[in-house]
């Protein structure tokens, strides 16, 4: 048997080779390139080429052929270089657009007929492939030709430049020579155009932002920016190469913005001032737009606004007139902090941190005033107690979110807290809410921001004219005692025996300065009407059952009711259109000490039933203010002692700087307090032996057990 | 050889066997000073009381020629370590005299410079001061003592030392209304601060610092003074 070697086995036609052959097939060849490139009608057909050019290969003439197509094709291009190097001005680039497109064709003709070769001998042979070689040849002899490389440079710069000035020029020439810039190869595309290109462009914009930064003011200028910008963006996506878009931009940024930018804010504050004063949105968002390009632009408006908001909140707060009613000045807060809401979200894309600096700028200002707690809970009751029509659940809830947002602000909350007891007890007492929804909304509200025991339950009272209020649900506050007509302390004696009796153990305290009563009084003409009356102004009518006219003075005494309480009193009952069962000798509004009254015997209205209402939640009087700070200043003691305690007790041991920030950051939910206070509360404690100093280190505490 | 330390009691510094030896040589002298010790001190006691009462304590200073207010009879009330003011116990007079190898009144009056010297050192001193704040409480759990005597007391105890800030704190505890007592806390936040604060630039002085607020307020009362 013989044995079979497995082996590929020869081409069976075997041409026979001549080293004619090789030069003959190679003058075919060569003849076609011509052809190809003159744009004649070849006269062999593409297959003939094809396999002759396929036959040299095989007969290993590939070298042969290389070299001639290479040898072939340069001396073409040294032709086209020529000829473009003649175009005298326009039809320079034209001419080369032509060529470069004519040369792609011919290539793309030519690889296909060298095809065979370009598979096998030309890797083979670490040669370059034909579409390559044909590209570096274009670039080496044509683009890179002495006259032509700047030549081509230059001439598209100047059509840029061209087209800046505002002429007309062909994009899509510019387009062409541009992307065969980047065939080339994207090194061959910034060091012949791209590298220059933003050169020039440097220098353009330096010149142009000088020029307009003298002349324009503030917000042309910013205006002529964003014109720049977008022309350029324009141009890049036009003509350029995608990668130079986002180079060119920035170079109008830097020039335009960056070079200028301590100009720009100083013509900046003054303008940026006037534009939010004037809400003018769009220019601020253009501003904004164009400070956010710029390093640390964004602080400089931000440091602009906040100081503005600051100084306007100022003034509001320690305008004069504005306190004297406190409803419209805190609606002017509110108004104030929509504005700029809104600012930040047309304008300044609602940045996060404008926003912070917003916030802190209210916090700032608000706390400058002291009265600011307490004015914020008349805002409150006032828009609980009206009884507008048509105001709807919704508008409600969003006053009183809007008024959360205000107590975030507030640093002494546990301030505001005591004023929003007094006047919610006075609103559900005299019951003059707009809806209990309303007040439990805000309850719950304030004990989720502050998670502290704010008022809890509202009690559906019954209709005894005896409310008994426990002392834990209901906001306490010291009950001034005043002396009751004779005729009621009977009455109320019976109640408390009664009551006293049923419930023992526990206390009975009548908190007269909230209560109500109905009076029948019979008047001049004998008219009778029902008065519904609190019981401070019972107290004070009842008086004239046994007397003609009282003074003030003398009313007090009687009564025993608190000065500043019976005033109001007198002023309900005396003062009020509609309502005056009570007559003032002398006809001034305010009340004196002095001041005479007398029953009036001459009121008349057309209701047989009465209503007197007490006079409206004031805001407090000066020496009420100072009582009120006071006993906030007094409750604040045991707080912050117990705060030391705590911390004391967790660290043992612990430095007096750290005792003070520790205290603070415990209490600040309530308020800020004074590290003064603390300090003596930290002497309380030592002479009372809780705490005792280091005996080496004098700044260290050390807990007692 | 480890030196006894009592340096406050003011037994001299010997070795353990040289002190044997002292002991046990001397014993019949050393009891002979104690009973003459103990026969001066009933010579100024209080027959019915067993203890020398303030009338007592001024006979003794009159016989040492020293008045009863003079700082020095303090300095021997705390060598005794005698706990109420204006009265000694005869274990108190014994720990004292003892301590300064004196029975009779002329070798007592003796050692007074001797005495003032130790109580001076730095090192007493602190000690000294505290005492003399705790020697003038005089009620069952008092803390603090008032205004008037604190200032007759610092005048007494600093006086020398440190006049300035004495005097000056003395004019502004008499000027102000926040305080009515001090407490010991604040009695020695004063001592601290008269060592360690540069008078009269108080430019080391820190508010913000743990110094009582008492002192706050006089550095802030002396600054405004400055400014006057």
């Amino acid at each position: 048997m013989k044995k079979r070697q497995f082996c590929i086995e020869r081409f069976k036609n075997r041409v026979v080779v001549d080293s004619n052959y090789a030069e003959k097939t190679w003058k075919i060849l060569e003849d076609a390139i011509h052809d190809i490139y003159n744009h004649n009608a070849c006269d062999p057909t593409f297959d003939e080429l094809s396999r002759n050019a396929y036959n040299m290969v095989l007969h290993r003439f590939g070298e042969k052929l290389y070299t001639g197509l290479e040898k072939t094709m340069t001396s073409h291009l040294k032709q086209i270089s020529q000829s473009i190097e003649s175009a005298q001005g326009e039809s320079f680039l034209e001419e080369l657009n032509r060529k470069w497109v004519d040369h792609n064709k011919a290539l793309g003709k030519i690889r296909d007929i060298l095809m065979y070769m370009d598979r096998t001998f030309v890797p083979s042979n670490h040669k370059t492939p034909v579409h390559e070689l044909g590209m570096n040849l274009w670039r080496d002899v044509v683009i890179h030709s002495n006259k032509t490389k700047t030549r081509l440079r230059d001439t598209l710069l100047d059509l840029v430049l061209r087209e800046r000035n505002g002429e007309v020029i062909s994009r899509g020439l510019m387009r062409n020579l541009l992307k065969m810039l980047m065939d080339l190869g994207s090194s061959v595309y910034q060091k012949d155009f791209e590298d220059r290109f933003l050169e020039a462009s440097e220098i353009f914009y330096s010149c142009e932002s000088e020029k307009f930064i003298k002349s324009c003011d503030c917000e042309d200028y910013l205006k002529k920016v964003e014109s720049c910008l977008n022309i350029e963006k324009e141009r890049a996506s036009h003509y350029l190469d995608s990668s130079s878009e986002s180079k060119i931009i920035s170079v109008v940024e830097k020039k335009m913005i960056e070079n200028h930018r301590h100009t720009l804010i100083d013509m900046n504050k003054s303008v940026l001032v006037n534009m939010l004063r004037g809400d003018k949105y769009e220019d601020l968002e253009r501003m904004f737009n164009m400070f956010r390009r710029v390093h640390s632009g964004l602080t400089i408006i931000k440091d602009v606004m906040t100081s503005f908001i600051r100084d306007t909140g100022k003034q509001l707060i320690m305008d004069p007139e504005r306190l004297k009613n406190p409803v419209d000045f805190v609606q002017c807060l509110l108004v104030l902090k929509d504005k700029y809401d809104k600012v930040i979200t047309l304008a300044f894309a609602n940045d996060k941190s404008f926003q912070n600096a917003l916030n802190s700028a209210f916090e700032y200002f608000i706390n400058l005033s002291a009265r600011s707690p307490e004015f914020i809970s008349l805002f409150v009751d006032d828009k609980l107690r009206r009884e507008i029509k048509g105001v709807g659940e919704e508008d409600v809830e969003t006053v009183l979110d809007k008024v959360m947002m205000l107590f975030r602000y507030l640093q002494e909350k546990d301030v505001f807290e005591k004023y929003y007891k007094q006047h919610l007890a006075k609103r559900l007492l005299s019951w003059k809410t707009v809806s209990d929804e309303a007040e439990r909304s805000l309850i719950f509200k304030l004990k989720t921001e502050c998670g502290y025991q704010f008022t809890s339950k509202l009690e559906d009272s019954p209709t005894l004219s005896v409310q008994v209020l426990t002392t834990g649900s209901w906001p306490t506050q010291p009950s001034p005692q005043c002396n009751l007509p004779s005729e009621i302390r009977g009455l109320c004696e019976k109640f408390r025996n009664y009551y006293l009796g049923s419930h023992s153990g526990r206390r009975l305290t009548w908190q007269a300065n909230m209560g109500n009563a109905d009076l029948k009084a019979t008047f001049g003409k004998g008219q009778k009407h029902e008065l519904n009356v609190s019981t401070y102004q019972m107290c004070v009518l009842m008086l004239f059952n046994n007397a003609d006219r009282m003074t003030c003075k003398e009313i007090e005494q009687a009564t025993a009711i608190p000065m500043s309480d019976l005033k109001r009193c007198l002023q309900s009952l005396a003062l009020v259109k509609g309502k005056n069962v009570l007559r003032k000798e002398l006809m001034s509004k305010d009340i004196s000490e002095d001041d005479v009254f007398f029953f009036n015997e001459k009121f008349t209205s057309k209701l047989f039933k009465v209503k007197i209402g007490t006079v409206v939640a004031q805001r407090e009087t000066e020496p009420e203010n100072i009582e009120t700070r006071q006993r906030v200043e007094e409750e604040r003691k045991p707080q912050i002692e117990t705060a030391i305690v705590r911390v004391m007790k967790s660290r043992r041991v612990l430095e007096h700087n750290n005792v003070i920030a520790e205290v603070t950051k415990q209490l600040q939910a309530r308020f800020l307090p004074n590290p003064v206070v603390i300090k003596k509360q930290i002497e309380s404690l030592i002479e009372r032996e809780f705490l005792e100093r280091d005996k080496v280190d004098r700044e260290l505490y050390r807990y007692l057990a | 050889m480890r030196r006894a330390a009592s340096k406050k009691t003011g037994q001299s510094n010997s070795n353990p066997s040289a002190a044997d030896l002292f002991r046990s040589a001397s014993s019949k002298a050393n009891s002979k000073e104690l009973e003459r010790i103990d026969s001066l001190f009933y010579s100024y006691a209080n027959g019915s009381s067993g203890l020398i009462d303030p009338e007592g304590i001024e006979a003794l200073c009159a016989d040492m020629e020293v008045d009863h207010t003079d700082l020095r009879i303090l300095m021997l009330a705390w060598k005794m370590k005698s706990e109420e003011q204006g009265y000694f116990t005869v274990d108190e007079w014994r720990r004292g005299l003892k301590a300064l190898r004196a029975d009779t009144v002329s070798k007592l009056k003796k050692a007074l410079p001797d005495l003032e010297k130790e109580v001076r050192r730095p090192s007493n001193f602190s000690d000294f001061y505290s005492y003399a704040f705790q020697y003038c409480l005089t009620e069952e759990k008092q803390k603090s003592i008032d205004i008037e005597s604190i200032c007759e007391l610092l005048s007494l105890v600093l006086g020398s030392t440190f006049p300035a800030q004495v005097s000056l704190f003395v004019e502004y505890l008499k000027n102000q209304n926040d305080y009515k007592v001090v407490n010991m806390d604040q009695w020695m936040g004063f001592f601290r601060f008269c060592n360690e604060i540069s008078f009269p630039s108080l430019s080391d002085y820190d508010p913000e610092l743990a110094w009582p607020l008492i002192l706050d307020n006089f550095v802030e009362w002396l600054r405004e003074k400055k400014k006057i």
